[in-house]
């Protein structure tokens, strides 16, 4: 057992978190406090959904780069619509989000199984034609807090319960966190616990034994594709609700980059067949704590990058190292 | 052979097609003398990106950190050249230290893509993804995530001078692009990344250096993008770590319309230069007309999808031709 | 003929105009073992994907139970029960045993919700039912390929196979797994289980088959008991030729002069033990083992692509360390490598290409630029002296046989003007009729001093070609045999698989 769990990279992981944890402790103890710990899941929950339905398309093997472009878009149609149509309805909102998602993901899994085409070089295509096409027809424009429809502002601030710190504010666990957690718990499901989930895996170890066992590739294709789009849809509302404004230009550029690096760093391969949810989660927590808790180490904020950057370089070189020594022996150097 | 032919066909009569509707709907402004010197002073700093992707991806992999190895040579030129004024050289030489610097910058970085992929064994997609981070994250330190400005007039030239009314930058490209046509063509390394990119084993196999060919071929993509890092903070008379972050995406969909295999094998630079070309005359064509950059983006992914799709069905076209040819072969021996 | 678990009747089917099939008919009665043999592309592989419901005969009929079908789709051939085992297995190496096992039979029956135990309980289930014992929960990328195969038969066996096609099944593994993997069979067909069994390799047809139907260039020869062929007459009914040629003679003269090659005492753990031979110019030495008896690992190393613990390797005399086949080449070995689809050839670029890749820096101009004219000059140069059948050096290597290809792998290496070449399996996945070319080019070679190397499964080819042949077991050289044109077929392979030690002692 301790032999299974000392092979497995969510172990090795999940001591560097914790060694993280309490090297920020020791130097100011602020940290470690149930507060600290409750916002960094209100900041970090929804780049965790984006993680998980990214594993999900990285274990059969393609790459998704569109999800970025989805949630945003998902969003700003969204708070567009609850707008013009003077509603305030969470349900509507989350509705119209997942359903931009959901056709965005079906159009993604249209070019990619109908014609075969690199999944990368595919949702490269559609992010920029679908998302610079709603820029040309809604403008980009931001949503200030005063004009966002109320129901974003109180799904933001909606806690799970409340406590009350010494000092007297309150602060409390996020609705957010019951969100991951839902989306966690079906993802666990659908991997774990259904033939599907199987079959995603066993596409990125051998697609062509998958297509002769006569399964249905291009169902599951739609299926993954969507429910990548859907759970970017539900992110967009988040992250809307989170910091209370609704920029079209937000989600692009800083979600990309820390969702796949925490996606790797949890021990997913990139070609496909091999990664967990664990990990991932893992992954992103290590992302997250790099990325909102280098200032309670006195480090300037600058640095953030840097060691984003420094922790991601080592990380994947160390599991490839390894991969590659464990090959060697096998006389599998040849293997390219 | 035939298939590269015909995609550079392809992109050429895109490239007629789009400066013929624009020349025809803008039929003063867009053949202008200044629209011309526009595009040819915005196509180099990506052009060189997506060279730079290019030969990556000729050798299967993929350089994501092009932008942030621009923002580290950047930021590096950036400090030598706005402290002209204060260490006293003659400017020139300044110009040539920074523009050095900045090369060198490049070279160690494309060093270290090239030792992460080829002796770690780190897939390029995620070892770019990680040194990207860290390139950028150093060019942030160095500058304390501020901008730097105030370059010497003289280093302007690189990015805003005209030689004969030729844009100085385009000038560049034109010689570069040149170079790396001449590499894939004509040297032992292009000839080695090509069959490297083809079959690594077979490559090993073959006596192939496979590590050194991979190593130089990422040296030489953070080389074309220290270039392109000079152009640009010429171009905008300064430095700021993240700019251009928009060029990555794009440096990897005009690899791709260009032809490029991105697994690997095949990529043309006349495909590459071509679908520049295109892209660059929809882009100053859309601006013109009054389109805004999103449409000009949705424009960019639409084509990128037309061409893949269009891709799929020629080299059906040809696997069927090619097929039939090798079944009647055999059956004839 | 009722008892027939399957009947194909009348088979054509065309590509594009070339015919892979001409009124094929084939029977298999229930529980009988039957043998398919045919050259490449002989139309083999074509009928087993007509039997499969993987590609649809132009004209005929498959009756299967007593069912006739004009068209079959996969998964009604999955149904009947039919199922095919490709060479390569079609497993998921990241999954674990049990799941390889069941997830195509739950594909198939519609299944939705699992769990690991119910998984388990399958495969335990199947791998009960033939007597085999592997650890459910190991996956299956870890397996050697034997028991790789017996995960493939037994999740044949979970879908309810009356009929399993095995293709190739014996060119990976070992002697002894070979024989096991006979016996695994015997116990299917005890139980009224079906076999057809794909094969090239002649020895193995009359070891298992009762019934051989022999195939050639899309036509079918015939149905012969197995009992009635033997080599000779089955390689001319798979190529309407035969075959003879004398052995090879080194003139033994030549061994006063000193070796060219020399390797003492060559040891890696795990791999191989204290290999030692010397190396005349103008020979040709077979090395003869099973897979796993460390005969390529040595080659690998001589080539620089694989490391040793001990033992030094000297050319004319004087100690090499050979670290990288660039630092081989350079000393003038050669490897030509036995899978030449994924190690030899680069299948998709121009046959040019191909032959020019080893020898680049010689075609380099004072600008240090290759030099066309000079390059196509060497590559006409190589296509004529080893008549690859190509109308330019520009097509894809893609469009040529697998004798053709073969002779761009050797021009590959030949251009580097190697003194010593070794060559694993020159002739593997070649026509019959091309292999007996290849060897007129190999000893044409050494008549002319050149020293080679011959790793080959096949002791017939040995035995034709080598002056000396070692036969290496479990990492060991374990006989040189010097007086070659002595040795009989049957006798070289008992000492290879081992059948008579007291022989080998």
């Amino acid at each position: 057992m301790v032999k299974r769990l000392l092979r497995r990279n969510e172990t090795y992981l999940c001591f560097v978190v914790i060694a993280f944890c309490a090297t920020v402790t020791a130097v100011n103890p602020a940290f470690f406090t149930l507060q600290n710990f409750f916002d960094l899941l209100h900041d970090s929950s929804g780049s965790a959904i984006l993680a998980v339905g990214f594993l999900v398309i990285l274990l059969s093997g393609g790459i998704d780069v569109s999800f970025p472009a989805v949630a945003i878009m998902g969003q700003y149609i969204a708070v567009k619509a609850l707008i013009a149509l003077h509603v305030s309805s969470l349900a509507l909102a989350l509705a119209i989000s997942c359903g931009v998602g959901l056709v965005f993901g079906a159009v993604n899994a249209f070019f990619i199984s109908f014609f075969n085409i690199s999944t990368l070089i595919v949702t490269l295509g559609t992010s920029g034609l679908f998302y610079g096409a709603m820029l040309q027809v809604l403008g980009s424009a931001g949503v200030y807090a005063s004009v966002l429809p109320n129901c974003f502002k109180v799904f933001g601030r909606t806690n799970v319960f409340q406590l009350k710190t010494l000092t007297g504010s309150s602060y409390g666990l996020s609705v957010f966190a019951l969100v991951l957690a839902g989306v966690v718990i079906l993802s666990w499901i659908i991997l774990r616990r259904t033939l599907l989930g199987r079959v995603i895996y066993a596409m990125g170890g051998n697609m062509e034994a998958v297509r002769r066992s006569g399964v249905n590739i291009r169902a599951i294709q739609f299926f993954m594709y969507c429910y990548m789009g859907l759970l970017a849809g539900v992110m967009g509302v988040m992250s809307g609700s989170l910091i209370q404004y609704s920029d079209p230009t937000y989600i692009v550029d800083t979600e990309l980059l820390p969702v796949l690096a925490g996606v790797m760093l949890g021990g997913a391969s990139i070609m496909g067949g091999a990664g967990t949810i664990t990990g991932t989660l893992l992954g992103m927590a290590l992302i997250a704590l790099l990325e909102k808790n280098l200032v309670l180490l006195g480090i300037p904020s600058y640095w953030d990058q840097f060691f984003v950057g420094v922790v991601l370089v080592v990380g994947v070189s160390v599991t490839h190292i390894q991969r590659r020594i464990r090959g060697r022996r096998q006389l599998s150097l040849l293997r390219e | 052979m035939n298939t590269k032919r015909s995609n550079n066909l392809t992109l050429l009569v895109l490239f007629v097609l789009v400066s013929g509707v624009m020349v025809v709907s803008l039929p003063t402004i867009f053949p202008s003398l200044r629209n011309m010197q526009n595009m040819g002073r915005q196509l180099p700093e990506y052009g060189l990106l997506a060279l730079a992707n290019m030969l990556a991806m000729i050798t299967g992999g993929i350089d994501l950190s092009v932008v942030s190895i621009t923002s580290l040579s950047g930021v590096l030129a950036g400090l030598v050249l706005s402290s002209y004024q204060t260490i006293g050289l003659p400017t020139d030489l300044t110009i040539g230290i920074a523009i050095a610097v900045a090369l060198c910058a490049a070279f160690l970085c494309g060093i270290f893509n090239g030792a992460l992929v080829a002796f770690a064994g780190v897939p390029a997609i995620i070892a770019t993804l990680g040194s990207n981070g860290l390139f950028l994250g150093v060019a942030v330190v160095l500058t304390k995530g501020a901008g730097i400005i105030g370059f010497p007039p003289a280093f302007l030239f690189f990015g805003n001078g005209n030689v004969l009314g030729i844009p100085t930058q385009f000038l560049i490209f034109v010689v570069v692009a040149s170079l790396v046509g001449l590499l894939l063509n004509k040297t032992t390394q292009g000839f080695r990344m090509v069959m490297y990119g083809t079959n690594p084993l077979v490559s090993r196999f073959s006596g192939i250096n496979n590590e050194m060919v991979v190593v130089k071929t990422y040296i030489l993509s953070a080389l074309l993008s220290g270039i392109a890092a000079i152009i640009m903070i010429s171009g905008v008379n300064s430095v700021r770590p993240g700019y251009g972050s928009d060029y990555l995406l794009l440096s990897v969909l005009i690899a791709v319309m260009g032809g490029t295999d991105p697994a690997g094998g095949f990529g043309t630079t006349l495909g590459v230069v071509l679908a520049i070309f295109v892209l660059q005359v929809l882009q100053s064509g859309l601006v013109i007309l009054g389109f805004s950059p999103f449409f000009r983006k949705s424009a960019f992914g639409f084509l990128l999808l037309l061409i893949v799709v269009f891709q799929f069905y020629r080299s059906r076209y040809f696997q069927l031709r090619l097929s039939s040819a090798a079944a009647r072969e055999k059956l004839q021996v | 003929m009722a008892d027939n678990v399957l009947e194909v009747k009348h088979i054509f089917k065309a590509y594009q105009g070339v015919q892979a099939l001409r009124d094929v008919s084939l029977s298999v009665g229930r529980g009988e073992v039957h043998c398919l043999v045919g050259e490449n592309g002989s139309g083999k592989s074509t009928l087993i994907k007509v039997i499969g419901g993987v590609v649809a005969p132009d004209r005929g009929e498959i009756v299967i139970g007593g069912r006739a079908h004009a068209r079959l789709q996969a998964i009604e051939a999955i149904r009947e029960g039919i199922q095919i085992i490709y060479q390569d297995l079609s497993l998921y190496p990241n999954l674990s045993v049990s799941e390889n096992i069941s997830l195509n039979q739950m594909i198939e029956k519609g299944v939705r919700l699992t769990t690991r135990k119910k998984m388990q309980a399958l495969a335990a289930k199947g791998l009960e039912e033939i007597g085999e014992t592997i650890d459910l929960d190991e996956r299956v990328e870890n397996l050697s390929i034997a028991r790789k195969q017996i995960v493939a038969i037994t999740r044949a066996l979970t879908q309810g196979a009356k009929l399993i096609i095995m293709d190739e099944p014996t060119t990976a593994i070992t002697r002894g797994e070979v024989e096991h993997l006979f016996s695994v069979i015997s116990g299917l067909k005890a139980r009224g289980i079906s076999i057809v069994f794909v094969s090239h390799k002649l020895s193995e047809v009359f070891e298992i088959a009762e019934s051989v139907t022999v195939l050639r260039d899309g036509n079918k020869v015939g149905d012969y008991p197995a009992a009635e062929l033997d080599d000779a007459k089955l390689t001319f009914l798979m190529t309407g030729q035969s075959f003879t040629s004398s052995p090879y003679r080194f003139d033994e003269t030549r061994r006063g002069e000193p070796p060219l090659l020399e390797v003492r005492g060559l040891t890696k753990t795990g791999q191989f033990t204290d290999i030692s031979f010397s190396l005349w110019p103008g020979e040709i030495l077979g090395i003869v083992g099973l897979v796993g008896s460390g005969r390529t690992e040595v080659a690998l190393t001589l080539f620089g692509l694989n490391s040793r613990d001990a033992g030094t390797i000297l050319m004319d005399g004087k100690p090499v360390d050979v670290k990288s086949p660039e630092e081989a080449a350079k000393l003038g070995i050669a490897y030509l490598p036995e899978d030449r689809l994924n190690q030899g050839l680069f299948v998709a670029r121009a046959i040019g290409d191909n032959i020019v890749v080893t020898i680049l820096k010689s075609l380099l101009s004072r600008l240090r630029l290759i030099d066309r004219p000079k390059r196509r000059e060497v590559e006409n140069r190589w296509i004529e002296r080893l008549k690859i059948k190509t109308p330019t050096a520009a097509a894809a290597a893609f469009g040529l046989s697998g004798g053709n290809q073969q002779r761009v792998v050797l021009a590959k290496w030949l251009a580097t003007e190697p003194r010593v070449f070794i060559l694993d399996g020159p002739t593997v996945g070649i026509d019959i009729s091309s292999k007996s070319n290849i060897h007129e080019i190999i000893r044409n070679l050494a008549e002319h001093g050149m020293a080679i190397v011959m790793i080959s499964d096949e002791i017939p080819e040995v035995l034709r070609n080598c002056n000396r042949i070692l036969v290496m077991r479990k990492g060991r050289i374990e006989r040189e045999i010097r007086n070659v044109h002595e040795m009989t077929e049957e006798r070289l392979f008992d000492v290879v698989t081992a059948r008579r030690p007291e022989e080998v002692q």
